[in-house]
């Protein structure tokens, strides 16, 4: 196997990776920011019996964190791509972004 | 004007028009799910999309001159045509590059007019192609590279296109999975508002890359064309008039919606719910953008294409049309072949008479023949905004919606 194909499996290894982390882990989040919405409002989740459940405080604070949270990465994928339209790119090299020469 | 003048005119004339075909023949990357959930009106849709690829495109600072660099041999790697396409002001260039866009918009035109999402990019990888291997023989076909890294038709294109649907299909499917599985029980009246949100920002997302990443080859294409002339000397920026009228003209496509399209996508290929399309965009966000970041940007009509089967598949139960995605693997197999026939079948035209302006005029000619047909064909049975999410049936997609036959 040439250089290249090394290099084209090694890429798309990575894309799959951090695709499925990003891809389906936030949709993922936003759906448990859903579900603890609904706990937080009460009575909207159905349980098992049928009945209804009285709106829990915490349910409200965790939808907004995770909401919080997804939003956070959105904007950060806004970032990269304003970024990338000026040639630079995102690194993540000191954990929060920062934008660099590509 | 002289006759290479005249011709580049022409050429950056056809580029806009391809960059048209662009903005419409994506739309549905972005804004089918969106539509068919009703999380967004479909001219509310468009017109978000369209803007968002207006943006996108005035957000690329940095183009790429040396777009086609990755198929053909036609530019140096500084981006100014090879020597010995220089001759006559810079006309043998134009000529190829002419026929190949000529080309891309054809196959462009034939697939909306059948209804099916296809590449815009490889469409014109494949037009290029062709006019490049009429012109200069095999030996104008970058096919790997260097080997030292990941460049040429066959590592930079045929490869990701073969792995993008994979990538996207599993990850829009596990994402499905996990969303309905954390989602059992709720309520749908306490979900809906939450996934139509999720769903607008995530095509958003999409729009807004789309017109980073597209537009920019139009912009590359016709600078080139200016340097081969001589009418731009600098390699490393481009003219302002070519970024405005590229980014208003994939804008506009946009815009316009290609609703034929819209609708395959969107109701044809899978039934989606709005937890669906939430996965699906995601899904097509994610793959864009991370592909882009490690440097080998995968087609968005791939990946789009690709998420919205995988949510049907994620799905328990979910109606996943078999032939409808059949004949899409079809028209993304034989989209570069098919681009590059025409293209190469143009060049020769333009060639056979005698490869300056006549040729470039009878090039133009035919195209805007063949496109005035095309659209003329699609008046039998229209797709518009008040029936793109009319209840999909089985059959020939021409058939399908002409029980609505309002002119529009």
């Amino acid at each position: 196997m040439s250089h290249v194909w090394e290099l084209e499996a090694a890429a798309l290894g990575q894309i799959a990776l951090a695709a499925v982390v990003l891809g389906a882990g936030l949709p993922a989040l936003f759906a448990l920011g859903i579900r603890a919405s609904a706990w937080g409002r009460g009575g909207a989740e159905v349980a098992a019996d049928g009945g209804e459940h009285p709106p829990h405080p915490l349910g409200r604070a965790l939808s907004t964190a995770v909401f919080a949270v997804v939003m956070l990465v959105a904007l950060l994928g806004v970032g990269f791509v304003v970024a990338s339209g000026y040639g630079k790119a995102l690194s993540f090299e000191h954990v929060y972004p920062t934008v660099v020469d590509r | 004007m002289t006759s290479a003048t005249t011709i580049l005119v022409l050429l950056v004339v056809v580029a806009l028009a391809f960059d048209f075909t662009n903005g419409f023949h994506d739309t549905a990357n972005a804004m089918a799910t969106s539509i068919a959930t009703g999380a967004l009106r479909p001219k509310t849709a468009v017109l978000l999309s369209g803007v968002l690829n207006l943006v996108g495109a005035f957000l690329s600072v940095e183009v790429a001159l040396t777009v086609t660099n990755a198929v053909v041999e036609i530019q140096n790697s500084d981006g100014s045509p090879v020597a010995g396409l220089s001759r006559d002001g810079g006309t043998a260039l134009l000529v190829i590059v002419l026929a190949g866009l000529a080309g891309a918009i054809v196959w462009n035109l034939s697939t909306w007019l059948l209804s099916l999402p296809s590449s815009s990019t490889h469409a014109l990888f494949g037009g290029l192609l062709g006019a490049t291997v009429a012109g200069l023989g095999w030996g104008g076909v970058n096919w790997a590279g260097n080997g030292q890294e990941i460049d040429g038709l066959l590592p930079k294109v045929v490869v990701p296109a073969l792995a993008s649907p994979v990538i996207a299909i599993l990850v829009a499917g596990l994402a499905t999975w996990l969303v309905y599985r954390i989602t059992s029980g709720v309520a749908a009246r306490s979900t809906e508002d939450g996934f139509r949100w999720g769903q607008i920002g995530s095509a958003s997302l999409v729009s807004l890359a789309h017109g980073t990443n597209d537009a920019q080859k139009t912009m590359g294409v016709i600078t080139l064309g200016l340097i081969a002339t001589g009418h731009w000397t600098d390699t490393e920026t481009i003219p302002f008039w070519v970024k405005a009228a590229c980014a208003l003209a994939i804008a506009l496509g946009t815009y316009l919606g290609g609703w034929r399209i819209i609708r395959t996508l969107g109701k044809g290929l899978v039934e989606i719910a709005p937890p669906q399309g939430l996965a699906a965009e995601s899904s097509s966000a994610a793959v864009i953008l991370v592909s882009s970041h490690l440097g080998l940007p995968l087609s968005t009509t791939h990946v789009t294409t690709g998420s919205v089967l995988g949510t049907g598949l994620g799905r328990p139960g979910a109606t996943v049309r078999w032939r409808v995605a059949g004949r899409m693997v079809v028209a993304w197999v034989i989209t570069i072949p098919a681009a590059a026939l025409v293209g190469a079948a143009l060049w020769w035209l333009a060639h056979a008479l005698g490869g300056g302006l006549v040729g470039a005029v009878v090039v133009v000619a035919v195209l805007a023949a063949a496109a005035a047909a095309m659209y003329r064909r699609s008046r039998t049975a229209p797709v518009h905004a008040d029936n793109v999410n009319d209840d999909w049936r089985d059959g020939p997609p021409a058939d399908a919606p002409s029980r609505t036959t309002v002119p529009a």
